[in-house]
């Protein structure tokens, strides 16, 4: 019997679908088998990230109407041996074609057969979010350090702390080292103050991050770039792993800098 | 009418020190007690106009019952009621007025959307987010941060106050008046703790040093006595 989990946030744009895809792939990496489930019906995106959007056959709304079975839908990820699932939400429909019972059993049938079940959950609190956390285990609240994004994550795990799962927990998206440093974004500490939530993580921002993205491969696939580290490390916390926060503090001030504040500190 | 008389009366009319007391008997049937009013209010050959107050005693009379005793009195040009006592109260007054004394207290974290309402006075132990909500028909007392919206006195009371950890609301509103709390408040560019917001005599709401509230509203100290 696996696990379901849902990435949400509440506000668009601050990598819901992107942390899906990164940490759904860092799973698979550790030897998981994961299946993800996009749930954003009508503006489908983690198929595109994923770089399966040509292998797409039958989808979400397809499986819930009793078109096809849920194995016919699933797209397999060829880069894992049988590790990494996709199952896509449909395009032509909107969010109101999938009500919350029909997606409680489907999330339910997918734990069966995976170790995690990956909700990728829409923008909004509207519908589509309701469909996403209904078969939900645990809830991962993704923000920015930005204070719309921190607003509507605080809106977010109000409504779920209403449901009946596990209290969510926080990852920190699109850190900005230089931005934090000089106290012009939220920093890591007042954001888990104002949402007194457990921390999951934080991830750097990276231009990489596109990139990989337009390319069809999570970033999270180059084990050196910062990004997929902060994914990298998430992944073995939700495995049950203690993972020290990475710093950020003097990473960008090359290596002279570095040995300076080494003796600067004693 | 004569039979009426005879019998034990229904109404007493008794002087006291504070003027007169029109005392209606609480065991006759209602219609009884009507009908004699009307005849005593008729009787009466008062001169002038004299004040009465109304005393129902262990009768229980709703609004409709009690603007009946009222306009048969007014039905004398001479008598004009100045107060109207009970010694009975319904049940569900009752419970109303015991919520309304009662503290509620919430602990958690009141987030963005939420909204805690109480009937009495409200305890939050938590923070109060960026448009969280609480709202009480007496004071708010928040142990933590208090950063969203908050409503004292929400039926009108406007001795409630506001007192916080940490006083950052956006904005306060204490029975029918309300502050924003713009960049122009001098007390948020300072350290906003431990603060209470109140009613000012001269009708605005202001924000003082928690310790001031014992001197600006003595009154929400439920200790009696000294200590």
């Amino acid at each position: 019997m696996g696990e379901a989990i849902v990435i949400t946030s509440g506000k668009g744009g601050v990598g819901k679908t992107t942390t899906t895809a990164n940490l759904g792939t860092a799973l698979a990496l550790q030897g998981k088998k994961v299946c993800l489930v996009d749930t954003d019906i009508g503006l489908r995106n983690l198929d595109v990230i994923l770089g399966l959007e040509n292998r797409i056959i039958y989808d979400l709304v397809d499986v819930v109407e009793g078109r096809c079975k849920i194995q016919q839908a699933l797209v397999k990820d060829k880069r894992f041996e049988d590790g990494l699932f996709l199952l896509p939400a449909a395009q032509t429909t909107d969010k109101n074609a999938v009500n919350t019972e029909q997606m409680k059993a489907l999330i339910t049938e997918l734990k069966r057969d995976y170790d995690y079940i990956l909700i990728d959950c829409p923008a909004g609190i509207e519908q589509g979010y309701k469909n996403a956390v209904v078969g939900a285990d645990r809830a991962i609240v993704v923000t920015t350090p930005e204070i719309s994004a921190v607003r509507d994550a605080d809106r977010i795990i109000g409504l779920l702390e209403q449901e009946d799962i596990e209290p969510p927990k926080l990852i920190i998206n699109r850190i900005k080292r230089h931005l934090m440093n000089t106290g012009d974004a939220l920093d890591v500490n007042d954001i888990t103050t104002h949402l007194s939530i457990d921390l999951l993580g934080i991830v750097m921002d990276d231009e990489s991050v596109i990139s990989s993205s337009n390319r069809g491969e999570p970033v999270v696939m180059d084990p050196t770039n910062p990004a997929a580290i902060g994914y990298r490390n998430i992944s073995r916390r939700i495995l049950g792993e203690s993972v020290a926060l990475m710093s950020f503090d003097n990473s960008n001030k090359g290596f002279f800098n570095r040995i300076k504040s080494i003796f600067a500190k004693s | 009418m004569t039979q009426l008389t005879k019998q034990q009366q229904y109404v007493a009319i008794k002087g006291t020190k504070d003027g007169l007391v029109l005392r209606l008997d609480d065991k006759c049937a209602y219609s009884d007690l009507l009908a004699e009013l009307r005849n005593k209010v008729a009787e009466d050959g008062l001169d002038g106009l004299a004040e009465v107050r109304v005393d129902t005693g262990n009768r229980y009379c709703n609004e409709n019952d009690l603007r009946e005793i009222m306009n048969i009195i007014h039905g004398s040009p001479n008598l004009r009621v100045s107060k109207i006592q009970s010694d009975v109260i319904t049940m569900e007054e009752c419970n109303t007025r015991i919520q309304e004394k009662q503290s509620e207290t919430f602990i958690g974290i009141v987030r963005s959307g939420q909204v805690v309402k109480a009937d009495g006075d409200l305890v939050v132990i938590g923070d109060v987010n960026p448009n969280g909500r609480v709202v009480a028909a007496g004071s708010i007392y928040v142990l933590g941060r208090l950063k969203g919206i908050a409503h004292a006195g929400a039926k009108g009371n406007r001795d409630a106050v506001i007192a916080a950890s940490w006083l950052e609301a956006t904005h306060l509103l204490i029975a029918e008046e309300m502050q924003l709390m713009t960049d122009e408040i001098t007390i948020l560019s300072e350290k906003p703790e431990m603060e209470c917001a109140y009613i000012h005599p001269k009708g605005f709401i202001a924000i003082d040093r928690l310790q001031e509230l014992r001197i600006l509203r003595p009154q929400l100290s439920t200790f009696k006595g000294g200590i």
